[in-house]
């Protein structure tokens, strides 16, 4: 379960985020839509600590992961990261093999049983609806594959180290329809043993996958709700405009 | 609508068509001139396996019973340096050798048997050599008594392939014949180079990590100018911080015979390579997507896991780029290696000896040596050599990067 409890959020003097609380159940698939710009994907970053990286940046407010405020200052945030994995927009495989690529969470976090990599680099890849196609060729560079293959990749990288949470960041959207589709079967069938984030610009994945839908809008959270509900009978107005494609 | 192809008139198609032709030109131009270079530096060095190995002008002369006719060019220079004093050493008779040199016939006579105009030397010199059966003389070729029945010439070769390649001493000033051994120059040359890279890799590599990925920005805006600075200053002036600083503190402090040492020609080679190294390794680096760094975050790795498992080997291709350069500077750097690495021509066994490298050859004996002759041929084999080497350090960077390109490193 992941619990964000008035988040202030700040890149300088932009205030990109306002007074946002928002709590995700586990093996629940949450997505987060809104217009470019409206802090979605800064949201959703603040979940892995992956603002940190950018200088200059504030917050105010407090995020669990699991029960854990994680912004304390006890927190060990590579072992955060382990906890909470991360799809990004585009598929950023390692200049490494397709197994290599699979075992690095592992290998980073010191494991060294060979046997229990290669067992974990299986499920991973079968996890990720992959394995059958690159079973045979594991030590070929991971740039010989696909686009889609590489981000199904990339997933099956996050869940080697077993995370509790995926975040995904518009995980699908530099892929080909039929990739697309593959993605969205894969967060569908992931849900029952993870807690899902997805940030999508695309309404139909919103209504397809998800299971939660909240709609930002210039660093506001206005609307959260079960998606059956944004999409057919939203309270806001601006929920309404935004997904009949009215603005944005 | 009209999109036939319309004749350009005008004072800007004229023009554009003239700078099109100057550039085409100008690249064309560059070619040919570099393919000139080599082909002028094979064209000078070639005729050097043609040349006799005596002088011109010169002859070697023995005792017409003498049945050696072949002589190596180490077997001459052993045999006038006295180390080989029985011809039964070099496939000959039992027989005590008497080499002599012009002025040590002279020497033999008095002025009046030679003759106030030298008249009679040639005739002398029959007389010295019929009386001396184990002699060899190398006389000039205008004295010679080559009529005179117990003289016979010594049959001379052209310098052969192999005692220029493998032979291991240079010599050029040698006589009867001159040495040119280039396997002690090459030698030089890598060792210097190889070490100098050696030193250099880890250093830049450590240097690069801290800009692209540690020091603070203001750090960063500090440190990289006075790097590239390093890159402007003339290697003269390197090789006389290595002369006056290096070269006495490593004989000190390593209790050298002497200081000049392939060893310093390496240090100051490795302290001329980082500029260019440190830069382009660094850049690569910097080049690394922002996206890869967060993903291998993302996963839990630390920063400097990042560093060496995805920065470096995403880099790599950048970094062995930066060493290539490198290499190729530290072979064909000429003055600063000159005046640190005590110039002498063996074949060096450990680093702490004296080197001297192929550049170094060239520029403090291209003034000595006489246009045409076999000495000016051969620095021009050694300039053809060292561009080859250079040429297959450049070919395998390539190669280098066109396969980790494929790997889609």
């Amino acid at each position: 379960m992941i619990k964000a409890e008035s988040i202030d959020f700040y890149y300088g003097e932009y205030h990109a985020l306002k007074n946002i609380s928002m709590q995700m159940e586990p093996n629940t698939v949450t997505a987060l839509i809104g217009p470019s710009g409206c802090g979605k994907s800064t949201f959703l970053r603040l979940f892995n600590r992956m603002n940190d990286l950018i200088e200059g940046t504030r917050l105010e407010g407090k995020c669990w992961v699991d029960g854990v405020d994680i912004y304390d200052k006890s927190v060990d945030v590579d072992e955060l990261r382990k906890r909470v994995g991360m799809v990004f927009q585009k598929p950023t495989p390692f200049p490494k093999s397709i197994f290599e690529n699979v075992a690095y969470g592992l290998r980073v976090n010191g494991i060294k049983d060979k046997k229990f990599i290669a067992q974990r680099v299986e499920e991973s890849l079968r996890g990720a609806a992959l394995w059958d196609e690159v079973k045979d060729k594991l030590k070929k560079s991971a740039y010989e594959l696909s686009g889609g293959q590489q981000q199904r990749l990339c997933i099956a990288r996050s869940l080697a180290i077993s995370p509790s949470v995926l975040l995904m960041d518009e995980p699908a959207s530099a892929l080909d329809p039929i990739s697309t589709s593959k993605i969205e079967e894969l967060i569908y069938s992931l849900k029952e043993h993870y807690t899902i984030v997805i940030v999508t610009h695309n309404m139909q994945q919103a209504s397809r996958v998800s299971d939660k839908t909240g709609f930002f809008m210039l660093g506001e959270l206005i609307e959260y709700n079960d998606t059956k509900k944004i999409f057919l009978n939203p309270a806001m107005e601006e929920t309404q405009n935004y997904i009949t494609g009215r603005f944005g | 609508m009209d999109i036939k192809r319309k004749k350009r008139r005008g004072l800007q198609a004229w023009v554009s068509w003239w700078i099109e032709k100057i550039l085409a030109a100008s690249g064309g131009i560059t070619a040919f001139i570099i393919l000139l270079i080599v082909v002028f530096l094979f064209k000078e060095g070639v005729g050097l396996f043609q040349s006799p190995r005596v002088d011109e002008g010169y002859v070697l002369l023995m005792h017409s019973s003498n049945e050696v006719d072949q002589l190596s060019a180490d077997e001459l220079k052993g045999i006038f340096d006295e180390d080989i004093t029985n011809w039964a050493e070099v496939g000959g008779k039992n027989q005590a050798i008497t080499s002599l040199r012009l002025d040590q016939i002279m020497d033999r006579f008095t002025e009046e048997e030679l003759g106030g105009e030298y008249e009679y030397l040639s005739q002398r010199m029959g007389e010295l050599i019929a009386t001396t059966p184990g002699v060899i003389a190398f006389v000039p070729t205008l004295y010679a008594p080559l009529d005179h029945p117990a003289v016979q010439a010594m049959t001379d070769n052209t310098i052969a392939l192999r005692d220029f390649f493998v032979g291991k001493e240079w010599i050029p000033t040698a006589t009867p014949v001159p040495l040119f051994g280039t396997l002690p120059l090459v030698m030089g040359t890598l060792w210097v180079s190889l070490f100098a890279i050696l030193i250099a890799l880890p250093l830049g590599l450590g240097v690069a990590i801290y800009l692209a990925e540690l020091a603070s920005p203001r750090v960063r805006s500090l440190l990289k100018p006075v790097i590239e600075l390093l890159a402007g200053i003339p290697s003269v002036v390197y090789g006389f911080f290595g002369l006056v600083v290096l070269v006495p503190w490593v004989q000190r402090v390593l209790d050298l015979p002497v200081g000049e040492t392939a060893f310093v020609g390496s240090l100051i080679l490795a302290i001329m390579a980082l500029p260019t190294l440190i830069s382009v390794a660094e850049e690569s680096m910097k080049k690394t997507p922002r996206a890869l760094r967060e993903a291998s975050l993302a996963l839990g790795a630390t920063h400097w896991q990042t560093i060496y498992k995805v920065v470096v080997p995403y880099a790599s291709s950048g970094i062995s780029a930066g060493v290539v350069l490198g290499i190729g500077r530290a072979l064909g750097e000429t003055m600063a290696v000159l005046m640190v690495t005590g110039n002498a021509a063996l074949i060096p066994h450990t680093l702490m000896q004296p080197v001297r490298t192929i550049p170094a050859t060239i520029a403090a004996e291209l003034g000595e040596a006489a246009a045409g002759g076999s000495h000016y041929q051969a620095l021009f084999l050694l300039g053809a050599i060292l561009f080859l080497m250079t040429l297959i350090v450049n070919l395998m960077a390539e190669a280098l990067a066109k396969k980790q390109h494929n790997k889609g490193f």
